[in-house]
């Protein structure tokens, strides 16, 4: 067992002070079939808390009891055994779910109407007045990129799409707590990276979000705090630091250091390691960044599409007091911007990984755009002064503090 | 109320996306006017009024029914089958809420579907009316086109069934045979009486004759001047060579100076027939006594319930018919709780098959009514007269007893019949069937409903149902 197995009732990462919002006590459901015969033990005797403001994962692979688990949460399925409180109250009381959004793993919606009259269903059952459901649907159709397919039955639309206007369903009551079950199943790359912005900037409003999802990716980027289910059962549970931290390892990152530095450093830390590896390394950013690098110079030269395009501004109402950013202000804009650190730290591909030698300690010196490895062209350089500038403004747009 | 108005306006969006309601409308006006178009009539009033408001409105039902099971069953159960109510149950709407905004969405939609082929029927009938001759326009307008009000005899059969039961209990004291017969068949020797002692009220014999009294005192000051219709039906145990029967009628105080006496043109058995009353003869009381002579060498019957009824002039045939639209309303109405119902914990094809077999036992009362009074679900020998018996008529006869009392609680107003023959529907009349139709029946189907909606797990591990 991992060491950050953690007793559910402290669970790390979060103050102890922080209100639980969800509680679950051995929670079991088991299916049964229609002799009622247990059929599958989907979960098996789970426990856990997740707790005001933060971003909770749901992790395991497919079949694990995720899905089982965030509808027992919803009152979908009844438990088997074991106790469920949301907010206090059963998982079926009502007026609790006013607080509650939910994008299931698929996108259950109804075909024949256009997104629009999607989003003004859903706001009529949350009982908001005709003028607020107009004024939140133009600002989540235009969050999630859909603001010019407004029109189309949702039936028409491709995998990606219909994510994306469940997204925005999800969000229309300007949720308390946003359970998501694959939020980023269908989407491209940049939709990815959208929701998992979308996820951080309530988190950083004081949202609680459960992210149940088998992509590590998506969970590691954005959770505070995980469970990992396997066989219906948590197998570990606690705070992603504590459950990925290496502390007997140390990582450096400096800008590219000219030989003679670079050789005595290495000297430095040579006479105080007596056994063990010592790396020197290019980090390399993750495909993701990359990826998006590359989408953000393409679309200097962006044409019309009928599908969905990229959204960005996170809808004012979401953002709740903070002044509304120019519509030009995109959060892509910062991902796309050069040298940008994303929150999540770049991965260290192993692969990239060598053993000390001249060789590569006379390629590691060497200024990045001097390698033969192929890059995209280089993107306009930003001055400091501009990065600021964008940092304040994504700050300013997903209501965070600076 | 707004989230309820939510889901009745999605099952509107629904029916018109899917293209449904353009269907059915469709449909509905091949009925009602393609229908009279193709069946041409006889020229007659009566004739006219059989295929104009009998067939058109008995095919808008019949159309609106099926398409109301087909509607409600599958406007819950595809939902569930294909997992939109997750994300709507999710949301802050009662699971009731959600049923009955389902249910007000298919109601509403028959209503204005039932509206429209209602007005298409009221301006062909006027339309049509003009094509017909003078005289049976004439007809048209005062026995069709109108609200006649119904007054009969109080009901006797209370009084009926006592002296017949007395008879039984006298022959089974007088006769100890009769404790060796097995329950069915003293029920067929009960049956045998009660319909001995119902004759004696009901049967003419030849050269005798029967009076009928029929208080119209509440109505006396609107009906003078005013001309009603005696409506009357018999039947024969023997069919004379013609198959028509003759008869005297005396209409009016036997015992003054108002009245009068009129020979009938021969009239045929087992069908109903209008005979004029001229105005003001009514007694001071406001009684209309109607004495018949047999003058035929064959007794007749008058039924109790239906043998003889005075209709006299009520309201105006526009209202009558919107009243009797209403009671089709509130059929649908059952109907669709009765689909949603089986959608609550059935597929839906399976609650589309339960729902068709519900209908097919609805439609087979008189067969169920036959059982009933046989006493068995077993065939009797009709040779020896030998009752039928089988070991599960404990619990058939008694179930069925159930199912007919239940359909014939809801089937008490037939509009179509008494819209077709002239006679009113009453406000009264509409506010029992509300409360037979859609309060009571409807409320049980509607309550069974959200509790087994209320109960079901709307998703299984998987996502699809």
């Amino acid at each position: 067992m991992p060491v950050a197995e953690l007793n559910p009732q402290s669970p790390a990462g979060v103050p102890k002070s922080a209100e639980a919002i969800i509680t679950v006590r051995g929670l079991t459901k088991v299916f049964r079939d229609f002799w009622n015969r247990p059929k599958a033990r989907a979960v098996d005797n789970i426990d856990f808390e997740v707790r005001r403001g933060e971003v909770f994962g749901l992790l395991g692979p497919n079949g694990s009891g995720k899905s089982t688990t965030v509808k027992l949460l919803l009152g979908l399925l009844n438990p088997t055994r074991g106790h469920i409180e949301v907010f206090g109250h059963s998982p079926r009381h009502v007026q609790t779910k006013a607080r509650i959004g939910y994008l299931p793993e698929e996108s259950y919606l109804y075909r024949y109407l256009n997104s629009r009259e999607t989003l003004d269903f859903f706001g009529n059952l949350f009982q908001l007045s005709k003028g607020e459901r107009e004024n939140r649907a133009a600002q989540l159709l235009e969050m999630v990129g859909l603001g010019k397919t407004q029109m189309r039955p949702v039936g028409e639309f491709s995998k990606g799409m219909q994510r994306r206007i469940g997204l925005a369903q999800a969000l229309i009551n300007d949720p308390d707590l946003v359970i998501l079950d694959e939020p980023t199943a269908g989407l491209d790359p940049i939709g990815c990276r959208e929701v998992k912005d979308l996820i951080l900037a309530l988190a950083r409003r004081g949202k609680t979000v459960i992210l149940s999802s088998h992509l590590l990716s998506d969970v590691e980027d954005v959770c505070d705090r995980v469970v990992i289910l396997f066989g219906g059962k948590i197998r570990a549970a606690g705070s992603l630091k504590e459950l990925l931290a290496k502390p007997d390892t140390l990582r450096i990152t400096t800008p590219v250091l000219p030989r003679p530095t670079l050789e005595r450093v290495l000297e430095i830390i040579r006479r105080d390691i007596t056994h063990g590896e010592v790396r020197v390394d290019n980090p390399t950013q993750n495909l993701e960044s990359y990826f998006l690098e590359v989408v953000a110079k393409a679309r200097e030269a962006a044409h019309e599409t009928s599908g969905a395009q990229s959204g960005a501004n996170v809808a004012a109402y979401l953002r709740k007091g903070i002044e509304e950013a120019p519509a030009a202000d995109k959060i892509l804009e910062k991902l796309s911007l050069p040298q940008t650190q994303p929150k999540t730290e770049p991965k260290t591909a192993p692969a990239h990984e060598a053993k000390l030698d001249e060789k590569k300690l006379e390629a590691l010196a060497q200024p990045a755009a001097a390698q033969s490895v192929q890059k995209p062209e280089p993107a306009p350089q930003a001055k400091p002064e501009d990065l600021t500038k964008a940092d304040e403004k994504l700050s300013s747009l997903l209501g965070g503090k600076k | 109320m707004q989230r309820i108005l939510a889901i009745a306006g999605l099952t509107w969006k629904a029916a018109l996306r899917f293209k449904v309601f353009i269907v059915i409308a469709l449909l509905l006006v091949l009925a009602v006017v393609g229908l009279p178009l193709i069946v041409k009539d006889d020229g007659t009033a009566q004739g006219f009024t059989q295929i104009i408001l009998t067939y058109t409105l008995s095919a808008t039902a019949c159309l609106l029914g099926f398409s109301t099971l087909w509607l409600s069953c599958g406007t819950l159960a595809r939902d569930i089958e294909e997992c939109q109510i997750q994300v709507v149950a999710t949301k802050p709407i009662a699971r009731w809420q959600i049923w009955l905004g389902k249910w007000l969405g298919i109601v509403s939609l028959n209503a204005v579907l039932l509206c429209l082929a209602g007005a298409c029927i009221y301006g062909l009938l006027q339309w049509r009316a003009t094509k017909l001759p003078v005289a049976e326009q004439k007809i048209l307008r005062e026995q069709v086109l109108v609200a006649r009000g119904t007054a009969k005899e109080p009901s006797q059969m209370a009084e009926i069934a006592a002296a017949a039961d007395q008879v039984y209990q006298a022959r089974l004291g007088q006769n100890p045979q009769m404790h060796e017969l097995s329950n069915a068949e003293k029920q067929i020797v009960r049956n045998q009486i009660l319909q001995q002692a119902m004759a004696d009220f009901q049967l003419v014999p030849p050269g005798y004759t029967r009076t009928w009294q029929i208080n119209l005192g509440s109505e006396k000051k609107y009906l003078q001047d005013k001309g009603m219709q005696l409506r009357i039906k018999f039947e024969t145990a023997d069919q004379n060579n013609s198959g028509h029967y003759l008869g005297m009628w005396q209409l009016g105080d036997p015992n003054g100076t108002n009245f009068i006496q009129m020979p009938t043109p021969s009239l045929a058995p087992d069908t109903f027939h209008e005979i004029d009353v001229p105005p003001n003869l009514l007694d001071t009381n406001g009684v209309l006594t109607i004495v018949f002579l047999n003058e035929n060498a064959t007794p007749l019957l008058f039924p109790l319930d239906d043998g003889m009824q005075v209709l006299f002039p009520e309201s105006g045939f526009v209202l009558n018919f919107a009243r009797g639209l209403a009671v089709i309303l509130f059929w649908l109405a059952l109907l669709s709780a009765l689909g949603l119902a089986a959608a609550s914990f059935l597929s839906f094809p399976v609650a589309t098959f339960f729902s068709l077999a519900m209908l097919v036992v609805v439609f087979s009362s008189g067969s169920i009514a036959e059982t009933v009074e046989s006493g068995s679900i077993a065939v009797g020998n009709e040779d020896t007269g030998k009752a039928g018996h089988s070991s599960a008529d404990v619990v058939m006869i008694p179930a069925l007893k159930g199912i007919l009392f239940v359909v014939q609680f809801t089937n008490s107003i037939s509009p179509i019949d008494l819209l077709s023959s002239g006679r009113a529907i009453s406000w009264a009349d509409l506010g029992i069937a509300f409360a037979h139709i859609v309060l009571l029946m409807g409320g049980i189907f509607i309550i069974c409903g959200i509790l087994l909606f209320q109960r079901r797990e709307l998703a299984t591990a998987q996502g699809n149902q």
